[in-house]
């Protein structure tokens, strides 16, 4: 079976400027996967490429091993998009806005919708305009859970709300998941909002992607060795370095380890999620400084 | 998506149609007023039997009446650009907020979309355009006879071209909006350029739509044809010489070219025959609604391109 989400060498430009560049990733289906990375560094273009409101300017991306673009009337349904400002038709009360799912989508699920709608007390009447900032996510979140994707996509979903309507908002993805197989993608530039809810991860920086893999396997293979500086150039043969830092006689290297660390001169150190990620983006960011300079 | 797209057309259609029916409720009765006082003081048999100027006082007792109220009228020449931009705002809107984008990411493809989101406007527009027309149509058919359905101010507000007016109104502010996706920078451009487009038309392209008639003749007594032509230019000349020139495209009232002391001048008019009042109303309604659909589908190729 064809991956839930699969790019190839994807890039989008506007102008001159590269907001993706060279973006290789597979998203496996069934997983719960974070989008993580740097503001800017090209997730809305990945989610929006994803789901057809961009086109390509160069590779391909395939949505359940279909074209998003030239098969849009085959993927769309199966795809669910959250954009980043939770478009709501203003003017229009909740029940309008079901509505709208129930006319723009066959595989609507009305009573699903409004069984949600009525967890959330929330008003059938009301107005879009008048809720709040966390109503509204969880009204676009409704909608595009009723349209039973395979896959769904979720841009920056929590980047605007108060702690505690992201934790809701998490909460309800989380239970949706549960309830029926789905794809879930989900992008932040801050990893903790996602990390409660994901088992894979997507680093993106500077437009292209730095890793992909399984959270378990990604914390599993991480590690920070401390050893001799003499022995770091060994280290660097055998596994992938992230992060190296040098003092006179003792290094300190973040390595994506191929294997086992055997030399008995290193201490090595588990690392948890987020100081790989910020290793990664760190890295990045000195890339970035680097490219400047030259 | 014909009920999502009847949902967010929906108060600006019935403000549309508000406008129509406002515009209604002042027009019947003084228009009821008016085809009274035309048939009652016997100016209508009057006009149907003999040439205008044997009808003089009861002309001017008419025009006294509603004079007023026919310069008034003049200005609902505006009324279709109101109506045309109108009804343009709620897809606009929709570019604006970026709501498109929810409905791109539903089930439906963009072309059904684009399809209920422009045609419906266009619906409407052509449905409030023909209603404007009927009104008005009923309304100056009292001046049409008096003034010749070719002035300006009648020519504007009879026939068809209303319709086509409405629908440019429309097409220019849905264009500028797939162009900057800014509701009141369209709205206003559109509605001003609208204007800018009418006044270039009625005054420079209108006379040329369909091929005008020439006529020369001799003394200051103008030929009866000319009655309820219109005017496009007038030269006199004598023995050769230049001595009168004229022109203003199709501004003024009806000419009245008789000038005391040219009585050994030639003179030469370019015209519009009364006959041609319906290929210029077809020609510019057609006109019109072409660059209205034109406009509208670069609007469609804009934001289908755009992302």
């Amino acid at each position: 079976m064809s991956a839930a989400l699969e790019t190839q060498a994807l890039g989008r430009r506007y102008g001159s400027q590269w907001a993706l560049r060279d973006c290789t990733l597979e998203i496996p289906r069934g997983s719960v996967t974070a989008l993580v990375g740097p503001n800017g560094a090209g997730k809305t273009t990945l989610l929006r490429l994803a789901v057809g409101l961009t086109r390509p300017s160069a590779g391909s991306v395939r949505v359940l091993g279909l074209d998003p673009h030239a098969d849009a009337a085959d993927a769309l349904p199966r795809v669910g998009f959250l954009a980043q400002e939770h478009p709501l038709y203003g003017g229009f009360r909740i029940e309008e806005m079901l509505r709208v799912g129930r006319e723009l989508n066959p595989g609507w699920d009305d009573d699903a919708a409004r069984a949600r709608i009525a967890e959330l007390d929330l008003p059938l009447k009301k107005k879009v305009r008048s809720l709040s900032g966390g109503q509204r996510a969880q009204v676009a979140l409704t909608l595009a859970l009723a349209k039973r994707p395979e896959l769904l996509l979720l841009d920056e979903p929590v980047a605007s709300l108060d702690p505690l309507a992201r934790r809701e908002f998490l909460q309800s993805v989380l239970e949706a998941v549960a309830e029926r197989e789905m794809t879930v993608v989900l992008s932040s530039h801050i990893l903790a909002d996602l990390e409660r809810v994901c088992d894979h991860l997507v680093i993106l920086a500077t437009g292209s992607t730095q890793l992909v893999g399984s959270i378990e396997e990604i914390v599993a293979s991480h590690r920070l060795l401390t050893g001799p500086r003499d022995g770091a150039e060994d280290v660097t043969r055998t596994h992938e370095v992230i992060r190296e830092s040098h003092a006179e006689r003792q290094s300190t290297l973040l390595v994506r380890a191929n294997g086992h660390v055997y030399d008995a001169r290193w201490t090595v150190h588990e690392l948890d999620l987020e100081e790989i990620v910020l290793a990664y983006l760190g890295q990045d960011a000195a890339r970035r400084r680097e490219a400047v300079a030259s | 998506m014909t009920w999502l797209s009847w949902r967010l057309q929906r108060t600006e259609t019935i403000v549309a149609l508000g406008i129509l029916a406002l515009l209604a409720a002042l027009l019947v009765p003084t228009g009821i007023n008016m085809w009274d006082a035309y048939h009652h003081s016997g100016l209508g048999a009057c006009l149907g039997a003999n040439p205008s100027f044997s009808c003089g006082n009861r002309i001017g007792d008419f025009r006294a009446q509603f004079q007023s109220l026919s310069d008034l009228a003049n200005w609902f020449t505006l009324v279709p650009g109101v109506i045309g931009v109108l009804l343009a705002a709620p897809f606009v809107a929709d570019l604006e907020n970026g709501t498109y984008r929810l409905a791109w990411t539903q089930s439906v493809t963009r072309g059904r979309w684009l399809l209920a989101r422009l045609g419906l406007p266009f619906l409407a527009a052509l449905l409030v355009g023909g209603g404007l027309a009927l009104l008005f149509n009923w309304w100056r058919g009292p001046t049409a006879h008096l003034d010749g359905r070719l002035d300006t101010g009648i020519y504007d507000s009879t026939g068809t071209v209303m319709i086509g007016y409405t629908l440019f109104a429309l097409g220019l502010a849905i264009a500028l909006g797939a162009l900057w996706r800014r509701s009141a920078a369209s709205l206003v451009v559109g509605f001003v350029g609208y204007f800018a487009t009418r006044i270039g038309v009625d005054y420079k392209l209108r006379a040329h739509l369909v091929s005008p008639l020439t006529a020369t003749w001799k003394g200051a007594q103008e030929p009866s044809f000319l009655n309820d032509a219109r005017i496009i230019s007038l030269r006199a000349t004598v023995h050769g010489h230049e001595v009168l020139s004229g022109g203003g495209g199709f501004i003024g009232g009806t000419a009245k070219v008789g000038v005391p002391g040219l009585k050994n001048a030639v003179f030469h008019a370019v015209y519009q025959p009364n006959s041609h009042y319906w290929p210029l109303q077809l020609t510019e309604t057609a006109l019109f609604a072409g660059v209205a659909l034109l406009l509208i589908a670069f609007a469609a190729w804009r934001v289908l391109r755009t992302d």
